[in-house]
C-alpha cells in the first residue's frame, strides 16, 4: 500500500525535489512511446544514485509495493507504465559514464546515459557503441537492455545483448548482485544474456558494461528505389543470400517516403517509389568495400532497381540516415494517431507477408506505412489513425491482430526488438504454449519471487489471478484479494502449468 | 471550427521523446514534467479540462518552460511548440495575472515613458562602472552583472554614431531597408543599432528610421499577455506601414516576434518582411569583407534565431568576413543559455542550471570573445561568465564586423 | 518393474542399449522430443538420475546415474533456408553431418568448437564451447536464435524462435547456452547461418609468444577484422615455435584486402596455407583438445591475455594452449590436480576473470565444478533456476562443484 507515511521515506532518501505525487507530474509518465497506452502512476521517484535507487526499493519491498523502471520512455509497447497501485522508477538522473577503456573497448556506463551520448563520448577514440535503435537521440542503455534494443547496424553488429558484457542489477528485494564479467565471459551460466531483453521483470539493471567498436574506416550509402514492394523484397533476399553482409539494410514504402519528405528530416527519398532500400556497406578496407558496393548495385538492379543513388560524402549518408531514423516520428503528420507495429519474418517471406499487410489495410480501410529493419526481417507496419473517429480503434486492433498472425503464420514472431510490455501480452500466446509461458513466469519468480518488478508485463496472465493465485500457492495468504481489472490478456490461465508443481 | 488559439499545433505530437533531449530544462533535472513532451502533455489535459489552469504543478512546469524552442527543430512530427505554448499561456493568464515581478519588469523595460528612464538610469549606473564589479551569483549581483554586459567594448566605439557615409560605397547599389529599435535594444544596445546600420551601409543596405514604433511583445506573449503583445503588434504593423521595404532586426527574440504576427494579428504581410541583420548581411554573396581582427570566437546562437528562426549560417558567415577571427565550435552550443526573456528574473534557479553546462564548456573552450545576436543572451552570458571569473567578453556578431570595417577605413 | 522395462514399455525396444563401458549404465537413446519428455517425466517420478550425453565424445560418460540419456538419435535436420540464413537442427546430428548439409546449401555454421568432428551440436550449445572462430564470429549464444528444451521433469519448452531477431519473452535460450544440461536437455537448435565464405584463407606465423602477442596487437591496431586471430602453443599448432594463425573468410575482395593489411601489420611474414593445409591444421588443432582429460577456457580482457597465459604456464603448464587475444579468450588443455584448478580459478576471481571447466574426469569435475563458486547474490538465483528447470535434480551435472 501506498501510505503518505511511504511517501515521506521516500523523500526521506531521495529529496523532496525527486518524489513527484502531483497529478500533473505524475500525468506526463502515464505514457511512453506508444501513446495508445495510458498508465498514470502512483508516485513518480527520480533517485540520484545506485545507492538511493536500492534503498528506494529496499523500502518499496518492505512496503510489498511494486515498481516500474523506466528509462527515458520511448519504448513502444507500454512497457515503462505504473498504474496507480505502484511507484515508478525514473532513471534519468543515473546518467554518468563511469569509465571508458579505449585499448580494451569497454565502457561502463549508468541506466540514464542517452545511447547516442555514449558513440559521442567514444568518438574521439575511433570507436562506438554499435546498438543504434532509431530512438538514439533519446532512448537509454538500460532501456536497451531491457527490450535487447536493435536498430539499422543490428543486421551486421549485433543486437544489444551482443554488446552487453556485465551488469550490476538491483534485485525486487534491494540486493545488489554483478552479473558477468568485465570480458563478457559468462560467469557460471549466462546470467547477463538472461538479463537482456527481461523487460524490467528482473530487476533494474544500475551499472552496464558495453563493448565498444571501432568506427568503420570505409562506408558506402546506396539508396535504391523501387516500383513494387515486391521487387524491393526480393531484391533484400538477393543481398542476404549473396553472402555479403551489409551494415544495414533498410526498406521504406511510398507513404513512410512522403511523411519523411514533409518533415524537417527530408532526405530527398524519391516521392513516387513504391519502396526505397537504404543499403550500407562498411568495412576496414575501402578497396572491399567498394567491391561489395558494386555487387550490391548490381543485385540491385537485377531486381529491377527503377534508379540507385549512392551517398556522395558523410553529409548526404548522415541525411540519408536522419530520414530513416526519424521516420517513425514524421508518421505523426499523416494523421493524429499511430500504432506502431512491430514483427519478424524470416526474409524470404517478405515479399508475401508484405502483400498480405496490404491486403488486410484494404479490407480495415486503413493506412499502414511499412518502414523497416528488411535485413532482418524485421517489419514495422504502422497503423496512422484518428483515434476520435468512434469504432475506428477496434479496427486498428482487429488489424493489427491479423497482421501479427500473418507474420506468426510465415514462420516469424511478434516483436523483434520492441518488446511484449503490454502490448504484445494478448499475441504471445500465437508464438508460446502453455508450457513455454509458464516457464518464463517461473524463471520470472525466480528474480523476483512476488513479481513486484513491472507487474503485469510480458508474460500473459489474467491480473487478478497472476497475483492472488501464486500468492496463495506459495505463501497461502491474500485469498481475498480483490480482484483488479483484467489486463488485455489473451491466455486463460497458463499459470496452472506451474503452480502446485509437487502436485504434478 | 473552434478557434483553439494555437493549441492545434500540438496534435502531432506522436509522443515519440526526440526532443527530450534538445529541452535544456529537461537536462537539467530530468523530470519529463520539464520535459516539451511533458509539457505538451499538460497543456493538452489544460485544454480538455483534466488539469485545471490554476494546479499548481502544472503552471510550476510550464512556467519552467524557456520558450527556447529547441524542440522545434528536432521533431520529425513538426509540432509547433512555441505556439502551443504561447496559446496555453494565455489561457493561464486569463485565471492568474503574471507575477507582479513580471508585470514590474515589462513596466519598466518595454512602456515608453517608464522605460525612456529606467534606461537612462541604467545607463548611468552602467557608466560608474559598478555593476561590472558586483557582477556575481544571487539575485542582485547577477543583474549586475547583465547590466555590465551591455556596455560598449571600448573599440566598438570608433566610427560615427549612425553614419550613412559608408552607404556611398560602390559595393552594391543601395537598397533600402529599415531598422526595428526595440526597447531594451534601444535602451542599451543603441550601439549595436549603430554597427547594423553601419554594417549594412557597407554592404549596399541604406537603413533609414522609423516613427512610431514600440515594442515587439514578445516578453508580453512569453508571460501570456497576449491582447498586450496583440496592440503592441498593431501598432508596429500600423507605423511600418504598406510596402516591401525589409525591415531588419538585430535582437533574434525581437525578430521571432516580429516573424509570429502573421499567426497573432494576421499580418501575414508585414511578418514577410523582417530579416535578421544577419540575413541582410549575407544577402547576395555577402558580407564584404574587412580587415583582420586577431580574436578566438566562440559563436552561441540565440535560440530564437536557431530553432524559431531557423538561421544557422548567416551569422556564422558574418563572423567569417573578418579575416583572421577565429571561431571555436562550442559542444551542445544550440542548448539555450538560460536567459529567455524574462526567464532569468522569474526562475533564477532553473535559469542558472541551464547556463551552468554552457558555462563550462565556455571554460574549457576559452575564447576571448562568445558572439550572440541577443540581448538577452549577450547579458545572461556576460553575467555568467563574469559570475565564474571568466574574462570573456560577449558581442554582438556585428559589433565584430563593423570593428572590422572600421579597421578597414570603410568609414573614413 | 525394473528401469529397463519401464523404459523400454515407454519407448520401444531400439531405444536402449546398454553402456559398454566400465560403470554399465543403461543408455537410452529417444527418438524425439516426445520421448525425451515422456523419459525425464517418468525419471521424476521414480526418482532416477539421469546424465546426460550427446556422441559421447567430449565428456567423459562417466558421472554416476541410474540411466544414460544420449541424443544421437535425435539426428533430423527439419529445415535449412539458405534464403533466411536459418536452419533448424535437432540437438544429436553430429557437427560435421550438418556442416555438410549446411554446405550443400551453400551456407556455413560459423563454429568451430573443440573436439572430434562427430561432436553432436546440442553438446557445442549446451557447453558453450566456441573455438577460433569466435574471434570474428562471436561465442556460441551468438549462433543460436532459438532452442527446445526438455526439463527435469519432462516439459517441452521453447524459447526464441527461427528469425533471426526475437525478443518475445524472456531469452531462455542464453540459459540453455552454457548451461551444461543443468537447465535441461536441448533438443531442437534453431540456428543463425551465414553464407558459405567465398574466399577463405589461413595464414601462419611462427615465432616466440612474447613476438606473436605483438604481432597480433598490431594486427588489431591496424583495425584488420579476422575471422579468427589464434595464438597456438607450439604441441597444439605442431610446430616448432608458437604460432599466431589467422583466417580471413569471406568474399573474395574483403578477403584480399584483409591479407594485404595483415601483410602490412606484420611485415609481411605470415606464410599462407593450401587450402587442405589450412583444414588439417585447424582440425588437429580442435581435435588435440579431446586427447587430453582436462580443458578449461577463462575469459579476461583483450590486454591482460599475455599476464593471463604467464599465469596459466606458471601454475599448470602451457603446453596445450591456444587463445583469441583479441577478444581476451584462452582455452587450456592438460592434466592437473583438483587442488591446482581451484586455486587457479581463485587466482583469477582475484583478477575479475571467469574459469570455466569445459571437460574432466568425474572425479575432477564434481570436485572442482564447471562453473565453481558464483558471485555474492548469484548462488541463489541459479539455484533457483536449477530448482525450476530440473525440481527433482535428476541431471547429474557438476556445477557448482564441491568447493
Ligand atoms: C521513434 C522511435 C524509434 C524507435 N526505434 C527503435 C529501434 O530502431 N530499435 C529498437 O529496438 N527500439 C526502437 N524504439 C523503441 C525504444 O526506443 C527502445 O525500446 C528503447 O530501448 C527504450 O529505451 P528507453 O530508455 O526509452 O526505455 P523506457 O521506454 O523508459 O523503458 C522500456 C522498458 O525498459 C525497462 N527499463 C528501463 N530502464 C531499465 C533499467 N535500467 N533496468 C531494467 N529495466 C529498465 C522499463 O521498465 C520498460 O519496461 C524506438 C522508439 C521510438 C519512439
Ligand atoms: C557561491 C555560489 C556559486 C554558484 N555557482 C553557480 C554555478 O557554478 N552555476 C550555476 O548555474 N549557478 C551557480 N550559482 C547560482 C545558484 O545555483 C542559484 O542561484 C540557486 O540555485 C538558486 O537557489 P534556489 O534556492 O532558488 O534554488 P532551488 O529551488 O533550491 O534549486 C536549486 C537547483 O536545483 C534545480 N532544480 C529545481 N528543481 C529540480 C528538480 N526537480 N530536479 C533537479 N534539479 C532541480 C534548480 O534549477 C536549481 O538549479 C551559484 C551561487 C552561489 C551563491
Ligand atoms: S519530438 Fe515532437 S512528436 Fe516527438 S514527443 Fe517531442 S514534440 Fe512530440
Ligand atoms: S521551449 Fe525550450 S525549455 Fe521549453 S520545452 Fe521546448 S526546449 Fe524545453
Amino acid at each position: 500500500m501506498i501510505t503518505a507515511g511511504l511517501v515521506e521515506a521516500l523523500t526521506g532518501i531521495v529529496g523532496a525535489r525527486h518524489v513527484r505525487t502531483a497529478p500533473a507530474e505524475r500525468l506526463t509518465y502515464a505514457r511512453d512511446g506508444l501513446p495508445t497506452h495510458r498508465r498514470v502512476p502512483a508516485v513518480v521517484v527520480l533517485p540520484g544514485s545506485r545507492d538511493e535507487l536500492a534503498a528506494v526499493v529496499r523500502l518499496l519491498a518492505a512496503h510489498d509495493v511494486p515498481f516500474v523502471p523506466r528509462g527515458a520512455g520511448t519504448g513502444l509497447s507500454g512497457g515503462a507504465l505504473a498504474d496507480g497501485a505502484a511507484v515508478l522508477l525514473v532513471l534519468t538522473r543515473l546518467n554518468r559514464i563511469l569509465s571508458l577503456d579505449p585499448s580494451n573497448r569497454v565502457a561502463v556506463v549508468e541506466p540514464g546515459v542517452v545511447n547516442a551520448r555514449l558513440s559521442a563520448a567514444a568518438a574521439p577514440h575511433g570507436l562506438h557503441y554499435a546498438p543504434d535503435p532509431s530512438s538514439q537521440t533519446a532512448c537509454t542503455i538500460g532501456g536497451n537492455v531491457a527490450e535487447n534494443a536493435g536498430g539499422p547496424h543490428c543486421l551486421k553488429y549485433g543486437v544489444t545483448a551482443q554488446h552487453v558484457l556485465a551488469l550490476e542489477v538491483v534485485l525486487a528485494d534491494g540486493r545488489v548482485v554483478e552479473l558477468g564479467s568485465p570480458s563478457g565471459e559468462p560467469w557460471g551460466p549466462d546470467m547477463v544474456g538472461l538479463f537482456v531483453g527481461s523487460e524490467g521483470n528482473f530487476g533494474i539493471a544500475t551499472r552496464i558494461a558495453v563493448r565498444l567498436l571501432p568506427q568503420p574506416r570505409a562506408v558506402r550509402t546506396l539508396l535504391a528505389a523501387f516500383a513494387s514492394l515486391r521487387a524491393a523484397g526480393e531484391a533484400v533476399s538477393a543481398v542476404i543470400a549473396s553472402g555479403i553482409v551489409p551494415a544495414a539494410l533498410e526498406m521504406m514504402d511510398q507513404s513512410c517516403i512522403r511523411a519523411v519528405e514533409d518533415s524537417v528530416y527530408a532526405a530527398g527519398y524519391p516521392r513516387d517509389a513504391a519502396a526505397v532500400l537504404l543499403v550500407e556497406l562498411d568495412g576496414h578496407s575501402d578497396d572491399a568495400v567498394v567491391a561489395e558496393t558494386e555487387t550490391v548495385h548490381g543485385l540491385l538492379s537485377a531486381h529491377g532497381a527503377a534508379s540507385i543513388r549512392v551517398a556522395a560524402d558523410a553529409r548526404e549518408r548522415e541525411r540519408l540516415w536522419q530520414g530513416r531514423k526519424k521516420a517513425f516520428g514524421a508518421m505523426g503528420r499523416l494523421s493524429r494517431d499511430l500504432v506502431v507495429q512491430d514483427a519478424v519474418v524470416p526474409r524470404s517471406a517478405l515479399p508475401e507477408v508484405l502483400e498480405a499487410i496490404g491486403r488486410i489495410a484494404a479490407t480495415y480501410q486503413l493506412t499502414v506505412s511499412n518502414v523497416f529493419h528488411a535485413g532482418d526481417g524485421n517489419l514495422h507496419p504502422n497503423i496512422s489513425f484518428d483515434a476520435r473517429v468512434p469504432g475506428l480503434r477496434t479496427r486498428v486492433d482487429a488489424a493489427s491482430t491479423e497482421i501479427m498472425e500473418a507474420c506468426v503464420a510465415a514462420g516469424g514472431t511478434i516483436t523483434g526488438e520492441h518488446g511484449v510490455g503490454l502490448d504484445k501480452l494478448r499475441y504471445m500466446p500465437l508464438i508460446f504454449d502453455a508450457e513455454s509461458l509458464a516457464a518464463m513466469r517461473a524463471v520470472r519468480r525466480v528474480w523476483d519471487p512476488e513479481e513486484r518488478v513491472n507487474p503485469g508485463k510480458v508474460v500473459p496472465v489474467h491480473a487478478c489471478r497472476e497475483w492472488s493465485g501464486l500468492r496463495i500457492a506459495d505463501r497461502g495468504l491474500r485469498i481475498e484479494q480483490q480482484a483488479r481489472s483484467p489486463a488485455q490478456s489473451a491466455i486463460d490461465n497458463p499459470q496452472s502449468a506451474i503452480a502446485p508443481r509437487g502436485a504434478r | 471550427m473552434i478557434d483553439r488559439g494555437g493549441s492545434e499545433a500540438l496534435d502531432t505530437c506522436v509522443h515519440c521523446g526526440f526532443c527530450l533531449q534538445a529541452c535544456p530544462t529537461f537536462l537539467a533535472t530530468g523530470d519529463e514534467a520539464d520535459s516539451p513532451r511533458g509539457r505538451i502533455d499538460l497543456m493538452r489535459a489544460l485544454e480538455t479540462g483534466e488539469l485545471a489552469p490554476d494546479d499548481p504543478a502544472l503552471r510550476l512546469h510550464l512556467d519552467r518552460c524557456l520558450g527556447c524552442r529547441g524542440c522545434e527543430p528536432v521533431c520529425p512530427s513538426g509540432v509547433g511548440y512555441g505556439r502551443g505554448i504561447e496559446a496555453a499561456r494565455a489561457m493561464l493568464a486569463t485565471r492568474r495575472r503574471p507575477p507582479a515581478l513580471a508585470r514590474a519588469a515589462l513596466r519598466a523595460l518595454t512602456s515608453p515613458g517608464p522605460s525612456r528612464i529606467v534606461y537612462a538610469l541604467a545607463r548611468m549606473l552602467r557608466a560608474t562602472g559598478i555593476p561590472r564589479r558586483l557582477a556575481g551569483w544571487g539575485r542582485f549581483r547577477f543583474a549586475m552583472g547583465m547590466l555590465a554586459a551591455t556596455r560598449p567594448t571600448r573599440n566598438a566605439k570608433r566610427g560615427t554614431r549612425n553614419t550613412r557615409a559608408a552607404a556611398s560605397s560602390a559595393f552594391r547599389v543601395p537598397t533600402s531597408a529599415l531598422l526595428f529599435r526595440g526597447c531594451v535594444m534601444d535602451g542599451l544596445f543603441s550601439h549595436v543599432h549603430d554597427a547594423t546600420v553601419r554594417t549594412l551601409g557597407v554592404n549596399g543596405w541604406a537603413v533609414g528610421e522609423t516613427p512610431g514604433q514600440v515594442c515587439c511583445g514578445a516578453l508580453h506573449a512569453h508571460a501570456g499577455l497576449r491582447e498586450e503583445a496583440r496592440l503592441l503588434a498593431r501598432a508596429n504593423v500600423a507605423a511600418f506601414g504598406e510596402g516591401d521595404v525589409p525591415i531588419v532586426v538585430n535582437s533574434a527574440g525581437c525578430g521571432a516576434m516580429l516573424k509570429e504576427y502573421g499567426h497573432l494579428i494576421g499580418a501575414a504581410g508585414f511578418a514577410a518582411r523582417v530579416r535578421d541583420v544577419t540575413e541582410l548581411l549575407t544577402a547576395g554573396g555577402g558580407p564584404r569583407p574587412g580587415a583582420p581582427v586577431d580574436v578566438q570566437v566562440a559563436y552561441d546562437p540565440p535560440c530564437h534565431l536557431l530553432h524559431a528562426q531557423r538561421i544557422a549560417d548567416e551569422p556564422l558567415r558574418v563572423l567569417g568576413a573578418i579575416p583572421v577571427l577565429r571561431i571555436v565550435s562550442l559542444p551542445d552550443a544550440a542548448q539555450c543559455c538560460g536567459s529567455a526573456g524574462l526567464f532569468t528574473l522569474l526562475q533564477p534557479a532553473m535559469s542558472r542550471a541551464v547556463l551552468a553546462p554552457k558555462l563550462a564548456s565556455l571554460r574549457t573552450a576559452a575564447p576571448q570573445v562568445v558572439a550572440t545576436g541577443n540581448p538577452g543572451c549577450v547579458m545572461q552570458l556576460g553575467a555568467g561568465l563574469a559570475a565564474s571569473g571568466l574574462s570573456a567578453a560577449v558581442r554582438h556578431p556585428v559589433e565584430l564586423l563593423d570593428e572590422s570595417y572600421g579597421a578597414a577605413g570603410y568609414y573614413a | 518393474m525394473s528401469l529397463l522395462d519401464r523404459v523400454r514399455a515407454l519407448l520401444g525396444d531400439d531405444a536402449v542399449e546398454i553402456a559398454s563401458g566400465p560403470d554399465a549404465v543403461p543408455r537410452v537413446a529417444p527418438a524425439s522430443p516426445d520421448a525425451v519428455a515422456l523419459l525425464l517425466g517418468t525419471a521424476r517420478q521414480e526418482g532416477w538420475r539421469v546424465r546426460l550425453e550427446g556422441a559421447g565424445t567430449w565428456l567423459p560418460a562417466d558421472a554416476p546415474a541410474d540411466l544414460a540419456l544420449t541424443t544421437r538419435r535425435l539426428d533430423r535436420i527439419p529445415a535449412v533456408e539458405p534464403q533466411d540464413l536459418s536452419a533448424t537442427a535437432e540437438a544429436g546430428i553430429g557437427c560435421d553431418l550438418l556442416r555438410q548439409q549446411l554446405a550443400d546449401h551453400g551456407t556455413w555454421l560459423a563454429l568451430d568448437p573443440p573436439g572430434l568432428a562427430g561432436r553432436t551440436l546440442g553438446s557445442v550449445v549446451a557447453t558453450a564451447t566456441a573455438g577460433p572462430l569466435r574471434h570474428g564470429f562471436g561465442p556460441v549464444r551468438d549462433h543460436v536464435l532459438g532452442v527446445t528444451f526438455v526439463t527435469g521433469d519432462g516439459r517441452l519448452v521453447q524459447s526464441g524462435g527461427r528469425v533471426v531477431k526475437n525478443v518475445a519473452g524472456y531469452d531462455l535460450t542464453k540459459l540453455e547456452a552454457g548451461g551444461f544440461g543443468a537447465f535441461g536437455v536441448i533438443v531442437l537448435v534453431h540456428l543463425r547461418l551465414r553464407a558459405l565464405p567465398r574466399a577463405d584463407q589461413t595464414l601462419v606465423l611462427e615465432g616466440t609468444r612474447e613476438d606473436l602477442t605483438q604481432v597480433a596487437e598490431d594486427v588489431a591496431a591496424a583495425g584488420l577484422q579476422p575471422a579468427a586471430l589464434e595464438l597456438m602453443s607450439p604441441a597444439l599448432a605442431r610446430r616448432d615455435g608458437w604460432a599466431l594463425a589467422v583466417r580471413l573468410a569471406g568474399s573474395a575482395a574483403l578477403v584480399a584486402a584483409e591479407e594485404a593489411g595483415l601483410r602490412g601489420a606484420s611485415g609481411g611474414r605470415f606464410t599462407a596455407l593450401r587450402a587442405e593445409e589450412a583444414h588439417g591444421f585447424w582440425m588437429r588443432a580442435a581435435e588435440s583438445f579431446a586427447t587430453r582429460p582436462i580443458t578449461f577456457r577463462t575469459g579476461g580482457l583483450p590486454d591482460s591475455s599475455d599476464e593471463l597465459l604467464d599465469l596459466l604456464q606458471h601454475q599448470v603448464g602451457d603446453e596445450w594452449v591456444s587463445a583469441s587475444p583479441g577478444v581476451g579468450a584462452i582455452r587450456w588443455a592438460g592434466d592437473t590436480t583438483v587442488d591446482r584448478l581451484r586455486r587457479l580459478r581463485r587466482t583469477l576471481a582475484g583478477l575479475e576473470v571467469p574459469l570455466t571447466l569445459e571437460r574432466a574426469p568425474w572425479p575432477i569435475r564434481s570436485a572442482v565444478g564447471h562453473f565453481g563458486a558464483y558471485r555474492e547474490g548469484v548462488g541463489p538465483l541459479v539455484a533457483g533456476l536449477r530448482r525450476t528447470f530440473d525440481p527433482g535434480e535428476a541431471f547429474v551435472v557438476a556445477v557448482e562443484g564441491s568447493d
